[in-house]
């Protein structure tokens, strides 16, 4: 560590003296790189430090009875991990989870790309258009929460709307049934992020070749023929990155559960998220919140290495196409 | 993308457009609208009676700005170390970082309470500063090491030959050349550190120390849930955000697109 930190004087003062002198290190001289260490440093100290501090911090506390605030926790080893695999409120979070990716990506692709291939098609108030999906990116979803839970409430908004396009035979308590429940909270995720979705595949379809199109049309491609063939294919590495903030999202989902229905009614909108605050802040059951959070962290890992891997293959695909 | 020559056709797609639009605005539509009922304006000067209803404010910006600097500094220095510096094991410390990639934020609110509240950092702005930057790095990391990576070595190679040291290189080169990744990543980190709702409501408890995310649940213990109020103060905490987005739209669009092609 010392030598590292030390290495950067030596090597910039013989780079100040460039090739005026010669007989420096000559390994280091041809890479012509000062070492980076200490650059990274500050990264690794806050990042790392902090992070890994905490996780490790997460599983020894997984490991005890504990309140959160006793002086004296009860070491119980893995038993808060075999009691969390017999839990089924955890069983029921995960399935949401799992549930609420499904949907939520697969409609925000849908909706993200229709919205960006229509913005390119020459519309009026395209402008506008894009403001007004691209706002809810920028909305905190704490502040929208209480506007939601009266949107969505049995007299709420959403009813009204309901009875006045002819519909009111649809019109129930949204957010205080199980059945409804989730696909509500569902909706307002959609609702944040197609906006996000929709701009990022507006970017990528500005780089499609127009030429590539208009030999598509030349063929004698349809609008939809040309979507499906020609841009779907093109926009696959935003897709891709899109999946993965997606899932990535879906498994920190806890700001809109939360406050838009308390992560209920009879745990329909548990996810492990709330879960984790629910039994480690309210509960006070620390321990076993910390093993839920330790859970959490593996699932979360294991699918960044899924996406990882299929992203380097795609490159590869890619770069054999080239 | 889509040609349509008929105006039949460009009238349908403009319909079809707008009812897809439309359930975007519905929310705050009814945000809006309801903010008014019952006593109008009135909602609107009640919330804004309320003494330090700008403190909400002023605490948001204190901790976006301080996580900003905090990222910007600590991101900038790490990617020009992990783009062209020499690294031994370089893969592993950057795999390292990533791992924080997928960390929900739940996760740190156990330790995080007990060693806060051991160093006195609890209920202050470093208690959300902190973590907020450490959860945000690896992301900001990620996309600007690959910009830089895009950089010719050759540039680095030439300043180095003028006479330049690596930290002249990267005040001269590297500060310069990455602005487009830098609004990314400074769009990113305001979205999520002025966003943020999980660390302001554990960390601070003082109520002149919270953030406006917090303001909702205030104003539902302040008016006794009167619904028309807490929409109020909804839109008051959502205008300097729209009207941010609205001056910095092209900056949003760039940089979050930025971040998505290379």
């Amino acid at each position: 560590m010392t030598e590292s930190v030390l290495h950067p004087q030596r090597t910039s003062r013989q780079a100040a003296s460039g090739g005026r002198s010669p007989r420096g290190d000559a390994r280091r001289h041809r890479r012509l790189q000062a070492p980076g260490l200490p650059w990274i440093l500050p990264a690794l100290v806050l990042g790392i430090g902090l992070i890994y501090y905490c996780i490790g911090y997460t599983g020894f506390i997984s490991l005890l009875d504990w309140d959160g605030l006793s002086p004296e926790p009860e070491w119980v080893g893995v038993h808060n991990y075999i009691a969390i695999f017999q839990d089924p409120v955890f069983w029921k979070a995960a399935s949401h989870t799992v549930l609420f990716f499904i949907v939520t990506f697969g409609l925000q692709t849908f909706l993200g790309l229709v919205f960006a291939v229509m913005m390119h098609s020459k519309i009026r108030l395209g402008v506008l258009y894009k403001i007004i999906v691209f706002v809810p990116v920028v909305l905190a979803p704490a502040i929208m929460a209480p506007v939601f839970r009266q949107m969505f409430a049995a007299n709420g908004q959403f009813n009204w709307l309901l009875d006045h396009i002819g519909l009111g035979f649809l019109a129930q308590p949204w957010i205080g049934q199980e059945s409804t429940a989730l696909p509500v909270i569902m909706v307002i995720t959609i609702w944040q992020w197609t906006g996000l979705t929709f701009v990022l595949y507006f970017a990528a379809m500005s780089q499609i070749d127009q030429s590539m199109i208009e030999a598509a049309r030349i063929d004698g491609a349809g609008n939809v023929r040309t979507l499906i063939s020609i841009i779907w294919p093109s926009v696959r590495g935003t897709t891709v990155a899109l999946a993965i903030l997606s899932a990535i999202g879906a498994l920190k989902t806890f700001d809109v559960p939360w406050l838009v229905t308390i992560a209920g009614p009879n745990n329909a909108t548990q996810f492990l998220g709330t879960y984790i605050y629910q039994t480690t802040i309210q509960l006070a059951h620390a321990g076993y919140g910390a093993a839920l959070s330790i859970i959490l962290l593996v699932v979360a890992l294991v699918m960044a290495i899924i996406f990882q891997t299929a992203g380097r293959e795609r490159t590869r695909e890619k770069k054999g196409a080239r | 993308m889509f040609e349509v020559r008929t105006r039949w056709g460009k009238l349908l797609l403009q319909v079809v457009a707008t009812v897809f639009v439309l359930p975007f605005l519905f929310p705050l539509i009814v945000m809006v609208q309801g903010s008014f009922a019952g006593a109008g304006w009135g909602n609107y000067s009640a919330v804004l009676g309320v003494p330090g209803f700008f403190r909400f404010f002023l605490n948001s910006a204190i901790i976006a700005i301080g996580v900003i600097v905090l990222v910007y500094v600590v991101t900038m220095l790490a990617s020009y170390g992990f783009a062209k510096l020499h690294i031994r094991a370089r893969e592993v410390y950057f795999w390292m970082l990533l791992v924080c990639l997928t960390l929900p934020e739940v996760v740190l609110l156990t330790p995080l309470f007990a060693t806060t509240q051991q160093l006195g950092l609890y209920n202050t702005y470093l208690s959300v500063i902190l973590p907020l930057a450490a959860l945000q790095v690896p992301f900001a990391v990620l996309l600007t090491r690959n910009f830089i990576n895009g950089l010719p070595d050759e540039m680095f190679e030439a300043a180095r030959v003028d006479g330049a040291n690596s930290f002249r290189g990267f005040l001269y080169l590297v500060i310069p050349l990455t602005r487009p990744i830098a609004a990314a990543v400074l769009i990113f980190t305001l979205i999520g550190a002025w966003n943020d709702y999980l660390m302001p409501l554990v960390f601070l408890q003082s109520q002149d120390l919270q953030t406006i995310t917090l303001v909702p649940q205030f104003f539902v213990g302040e008016f006794s849930n009167d619904q028309t109020k807490v929409l109020a103060s909804a839109v008051l905490t959502a205008i300097p955000e729209i009207v941010a987005y609205l001056c910095l739209q092209g900056l949003f669009e760039r940089g979050l697109s930025a971040g998505a092609i290379k």
